[in-house]
């Protein structure tokens, strides 16, 4: 791996390192959700429909 | 190597390519760097996709000859956005659905192998009402392992700002003017309370952001070159949905206005307002200006009367308040062409960033063919001080046609402004401004506003 030549943002050393330790954190969390929906659909619960275009209205409230 | 003269002086920070205007048209050129990035964004669909769900402006491929033809790939023809506003121009939930925008485009594009290289609020415009995304060429290849090149920039862009409305002040907004790649994270953490420590989001986001920035600040690190940093795709999914969910659970709620109640705390009547309207729309109507700009909006009455016409609006208020509830009206009835912004008269965006040529100027966007001032020039001569004289040459080098209201000293509305202070406006008088706004402007029609002392004015510059 290498720095693309398009890389022209500097991401900075810190905030490289913070985001490293918060992501490591959250994709535990997102992978016990994945593995709570399989479990939930091993006992036959209805799998939610997939959100990708239900979100297209970027609102807020 | 030097610029060429059709380079846009914005565009000139990401050698992926750079926008130029040639007669009138502008285009983007790609450069070769970016020809399998641009590949991948066509050929995956998303594209398409971002398109369709309106998070991304159009293009199509032209045969115009590049700007800088060494670097060449190709030359795309980018949908025209009808008025280039800036984040400190946007009410609260303008720059919330900007950065909601920027994470449900983010997250589309890991689903299709790419991700976005930059997130600048300033890449976000709105087009037809809602936030969409006006850089084509913000999109990388994702390589599974790699961080997200562009956090940094969305928590100051972004989350920083839109914290420091919610839980400070939200004037705070201002502070995008100054710093022109975003609130620095050490400034946002020093100024949010204390209890946003425990928010999970602001917590990690911002204040051990900024520690992490202090901390290593002095030193290098390239996790894109080590093997030990590596954020894999699940990780890097859930980075995204913590910002998507702090981003959301950010609230603004104005507080000490009527919020809803603008009009009902005014002296008109009911039928000086409904005379006011009519005179609005049926003069929009007849002139058929393409663009209109009302300054001093409020929460953009008389300026869907101007839209009604079929006329691009921008509704320009001083009241953070007003401009909000402008904006909620868009989103609630899905308006396409009218876009609330923040602005001081007294004081209006400045040119700014490099070389003072990044960020046009409040004026470098016009001038357009009609302008309103509805019930804002007692506010501007009065309070402000400003000659009547340098108001209507204000006025005729921003517009063609002039609707414009007189609010004559004896309007209860002006009384409040003369009570606390000396009249030192002699000239404040029907006939003086008349008098001043004939130097630059025809008057075609004067019209006594029903059931008050106040007169709307249909003036062409000359």
């Amino acid at each position: 791996m290498h720095f693309s030549p398009l890389l022209y943002l500097d991401p900075g050393s810190g905030s490289f390192i913070i985001q490293i330790l918060i992501a490591v954190l959250l994709g535990l969390g997102v992978a016990l959700r994945a593995s709570w929906g399989s479990i939930k659909k091993y006992f036959g619960a209805k799998q939610k429909p997939e959100e990708e275009d239900s979100d297209s209205d970027n609102a807020s409230s | 190597m030097q610029a060429p003269k059709e380079q846009l002086s914005a565009s000139f920070r990401d050698p992926s390519g750079f926008l130029f205007s040639r007669a009138g048209i502008l285009y983007r050129q790609i450069n070769n760097a970016y020809a399998n990035n641009y590949a991948r964004l066509m050929d995956s669909g998303l594209y398409d996709k971002l398109v369709k769900a309106g998070l991304l402006i159009s293009h199509v491929e032209s045969q115009q000859p590049p700007a800088i033809s060494e670097l060449a790939f190709k030359v795309i023809q980018p949908e025209r956005v009808s008025f280039i506003s800036y984040p400190y121009e946007w009410s609260f939930s303008q720059l919330k659905d900007a950065a909601l925008a920027t994470l449900n485009i983010q997250k589309r594009a890991l689903k299709l192998g790419m991700s976005l290289k930059d997130a600048s609020a300033y890449n976000i415009q709105f087009v037809r009402g809602k936030a969409a995304l006006i850089d084509t060429l913000s999109f990388e290849n994702y390589k599974e392992g790699e961080p997200w090149v562009a956090y940094r920039q969305f928590c100051q862009h972004f989350l920083a700002p839109l914290a420091l409305m919610a839980y400070c002040d939200v004037r705070l907004s201002q502070l995008l003017r100054v710093y022109i790649d975003g609130v620095p994270l050490d400034l946002a953490s020093r100024l949010l309370p204390v209890s946003t420590k425990l928010n999970f989001g602001l917590l990690t986001h911002i204040h051990l952001h900024a520690s992490a920035q202090k901390r290593y600040s002095d030193k290098a690190v390239a996790p894109r070159t080590s093997t030990s940093l590596r954020v894999n795709r699940q990780a890097f999914i859930g980075l995204i949905e913590s910002l998507e969910n702090t981003v959301k659970k950010l609230t603004w709620k104005p507080a000490g206005t009527e919020w809803g109640d603008y009009y009902e705390n005014t002296n008109y009547t009911d039928g000086a307002f409904e005379h006011k309207r009519q005179l609005v729309r049926e003069w929009s109507i007849e002139k058929k200006p393409a663009v209109v700009w009302d300054l001093g909006g409020n929460t953009g009455v008389f300026t869907r009367e101007a839209a009604s016409s079929g006329a691009f609006t921008v509704s320009f208020d001083i009241d953070p308040a007003a401009v909000e509830q402008n904006y909620r009206t868009v989103k609630s009835k899905k308006e396409q062409n009218v876009l609330p912004l923040l602005l001081d008269l007294t004081n209006p965006s400045p040119a700014l960033g490099w070389n003072n040529t990044e960020r046009d100027s409040f004026g470098a966007r016009g001038p357009v063919e009609m302008a309103l001032a509805l019930a804002v020039i007692h506010h501007l001569a009065i309070s402000n001080n400003v000659p009547l004289l340098q108001l209507a040459n204000f006025f005729a080098a921003h517009c063609k046609w002039l609707v414009i209201e007189f609010v004559p000293k004896s309007d209860s509305q002006v009384q409040k402004l003369l009570a606390s202070r000396e009249d030192i406006f002699p000239e404040y008088t029907r006939e003086g401004f008349e008098q001043a706004f004939s130097t630059g402007f025809t008057i075609h029609r004067s019209e006594s506003v029903r059931d008050s002392d106040r007169t709307l004015y249909l003036m062409q510059t000359r």
